[in-house]
């Protein structure tokens, strides 16, 4: 009952990943955001054949902000989608969601408009809409974490590993930088980081596509300690993003979530499980990127 | 036989002017603002800016109907859970106020809206980010009677925009801009605990940032780089200029935008008396002879006069470089101070009767300026008191000061300096 869901970077990852997952992850950038790999259409076709054979599902990004040029290009991308037999696609921009109702698409959609998804009727409004589930915003403290999936006429996910955007910018923030100073350098790198003014161990990823730039948390999320907490509220839908984990490490860690979830459902799960998939995640987690629970633990009372 | 007939444009774009206050909404329009924007105590993203409550709305509404002109409320904030409670009774109050539309960005918040408030309609925030055509169908569907585009939307693609739907648009013309998709960006949440998209924003886009790569053995190499001078090290930032459309009205208006907007709930009544004033001209001009249209220089130089950064046109004709950021150290901006407000005007005197705003002097070189754009200068020569005492100088906030103008003046007209 618990789905895992994961980004999948290649062929070979993903064999590896559908092991464990239920769920693939997947993309291309003129449509999806912030995806560990853009795969070309060949790709995504093989992809959804490969997970298919696996028994498991495809869930293909569409999540951008669309202007006019693309939201003409994505209508045959949504068909090619649906002919490929992609299970689902997030969406986050409403112009889709029209372009789908009038061409009688049959692609289930799953609400995603990032930092935007923040309560359940919210969720519940693109429910009568058609959407069959969403991704909830990572601004989210546990006690509205839980009240949204009690109110959520669809289910939600949640992000239990890896990076949090929180800054999207169609301007190309790094390059403009670096012509300002004069140095030949590109923002496409995702090994950049922001500092905080007096904070300097803080280490905000940044990096630039044709998207435009994306900054992210200081701290990847890891909810290892709080699955039981999620399972009992009754938020089932896992997030595994390996955008900044990549290869076998990355699989590593859905295996051991993967392992948590057995546990969970077996309802054998102990402060020690959850501890040594914490001490895991930690052990495959790239050095110098932190971990924390996010705005899990937060108080909602503390953020004004 | 030819025969000649002028053009002229008769559906005219609307002015729409920010208003923190009453006063300033008050300004707004007796400066030419067409309908004005405020926020009510609850559901905006302004938590510092001057609300209104009930009955200044019910104020603001009446002295808007003197002109003809309109108030809408902005409640674009993202609600969590909870954050909804009594947002029935907020709309609807505000209808019965007579308030003519609120501005929405929360999916959550515009069902509410319709379903409890029946009859007022609902303008989609540029918070929600619509960037196409399709998302302009989509929520002209779902009732909305305008969409504020994001302000990534180039010239080119309004110009699509308005040939593909026929829901109203409304674009922004003037002011600070975010550096994000505004609603994308959780800076503040993430790094001051305050929530960007409930009225929390600390505009941390503004703030100096390192810059560094760090390699899989976390070991950190610095990618800051030097000034214009090459001397001293210059930070990473995101911070905009801001955004000014005077020169390019034409298009606009030829495109079919149906408001202008003008950022600022937070700023003064000098600025959005400026700024009003000036596009009211431009916009005025350009659609009673379009084909004769000129810019006028004017225009631009007295919008300078309020300007806080640098200017630009933002997204409308590519995506803004580095030309377009705050980098290395300040630079110069020609700016006024505003010194004071015309309370009356005697005649036969030639003597005005000024509220005082801020500090001036006999001697001081100052500007009068007033609705439909009328300018002078002069320097301040015999003052008086409020007991009729001859001053030298005006140094208290709110003083009566009477003083011997060279032209005309009339209440509501401002009076400025420079710094």
């Amino acid at each position: 009952m618990i789905e895992l869901i994961a980004t999948a970077e290649s062929l070979g990852q993903a064999e590896k990943l559908l092991e464990s997952v239920d769920t693939l992850y997947i993309g291309e950038d003129e449509f999806g955001l912030r995806l560990p790999v853009s795969f070309s259409r060949a790709e995504q076709k093989e992809m959804i054949g490969l997970v298919h054979d696996a028994g498991r599902k495809v869930t293909v990004a569409v999540n951008a902000l669309l202007h006019n040029d693309r939201i003409q290009a994505v209508l045959p991308y949504l068909e090619f989608l649906a002919e490929a037999g992609a299970d689902a696609v997030t969406v986050g921009d409403p112009g889709v969601i029209h372009l789908m109702a009038q061409h009688k698409i049959q692609l289930p959609y799953l609400y995603d408009a990032q930092t935007m998804v923040t309560s359940a009727n919210q969720v519940n409004f693109w429910a009568k809409w058609g959407a069959v589930g969403a991704v909830l915003a990572r601004e989210l403290t546990k006690e509205e974490l839980l009240q949204i999936s009690r109110k959520a006429e669809v289910p939600v996910e949640v992000l239990v590993y890896g990076a949090t955007c929180i800054h999207q910018s169609k301007r190309l923030l790094v390059q403009n930088y670096f012509n300002y100073v004069g140095e030949a350098a590109s923002g496409q790198e995702r090994t950049l980081f922001l500092s905080e003014p007096k904070k300097e161990d803080t280490h905000y990823s940044i990096y630039e596509d044709r998207n435009g730039t994306h900054i992210f948390a200081t701290n990847d999320v890891s909810l290892a300690g709080q699955l039981d907490v999620l399972k009992e509220g009754g938020l089932l839908r896992w997030k595994l993003d390996g955008l900044f984990t990549k290869g076998d490490a990355f699989v590593q860690i859905a295996k051991q979530f993967n392992e948590a979830k057995k546990l969970l459902e077996a309802d054998q799960w102990t402060m020690d499980a959850a501890g040594q998939l914490q001490k895991e995640i930690q052990q495959h987690h790239p050095v110098g990127r932190s971990l924390d629970e996010g705005f899990f633990v937060k108080n909602p009372e503390d953020i004004e | 036989m030819t025969t000649l007939t002028k053009r002229v444009i008769t559906k005219k774009p609307e002015v729409l002017a920010p208003a923190g206050t009453l006063e300033k909404l008050k300004t707004a329009i007796r400066y030419g603002a067409d309908a004005v924007f405020i926020g009510g105590n609850a559901y905006g993203l302004r938590s510092r800016a001057g609300n209104f409550t009930y009955e200044e709305m019910a104020e603001g509404v009446a002295f808007a109907r003197e002109y003809n002109a309109k108030v809408y409320v902005a409640a674009n904030m993202v609600a969590h859970e909870g954050d909804t409670e009594g947002a029935g009774d907020f709309f609807r109050t505000l209808r019965d106020i007579g308030i003519d539309a609120v501005i929405v960005s929360d999916p959550a918040l515009i069902e509410i809206c319709a379903m409890e408030a029946e009859g007022l309609p609902i303008h989609l925030s540029t918070q929600a980010s619509a960037t196409n055509y399709e998302t302009l169908n989509f929520w002209k569907s779902e009732g909305l009677e305008r969409v504020v585009l994001a302000r990534e939307v180039s010239m080119e693609e309004i110009k699509e925009i308005r040939q593909k739907t026929d829901v109203e648009i409304e674009a922004f013309i003037h002011g600070a801009m975010c550096i994000s998709y505004s609603g994308r960006c959780t800076l503040s949440n993430h790094m001051a605990d305050r929530d960007a998209n409930r009225g929390g924003c600390t505009q941390s886009c503004r703030w100096k940032y390192g810059l560094f790569e760090m390699d899989e053995a976390a070991e950190r190499t610095s990618l800051l780089g030097g000034d214009e001078s090459g001397d001293i090290e210059e930070a990473f930032s995101m911070s905009a200029v801001d955004m000014a459309m005077i020169r390019y009205i034409p298009e606009l208006v030829e495109n079919g935008v149906d408001s202008l907007k003008i950022e600022g709930r937070m700023k003064s009544i000098h600025y959005v008396s400026t700024v009003a004033n000036v596009y009211r001209q431009a916009i005025d001009a350009y659609c009673a002879d379009p084909d004769n249209y000129v810019f006028n220089q004017e225009w631009e130089d007295e919008l300078w006069k309020v300007a806080q950064r640098e200017l630009s046109s933002g997204f409308y004709y590519g995506i803004p470089s580095e030309e377009e950021q705050l980098f290395g150290k300040p630079r110069k901006i020609p700016a006024y101070s505003f010194i004071g407000q015309v309370l009356d005007y005697d005649e036969e005197t030639k003597i005005a009767t000024i509220q005082q705003r801020n500090v001036f002097s006999q001697g001081d070189a100052i500007e009068f300026y007033g609705p439909a754009f009328t300018h002078f200068e002069q320097t301040i020569e015999e003052m008086w008191n409020e007991d009729d005492e001859p001053i030298d100088r005006a140094p208290n906030a709110m003083m009566t000061v009477k003083m011997r103008v060279l032209q005309p003046v009339r209440p509501f007209d401002m009076m400025r300096k420079q710094r």
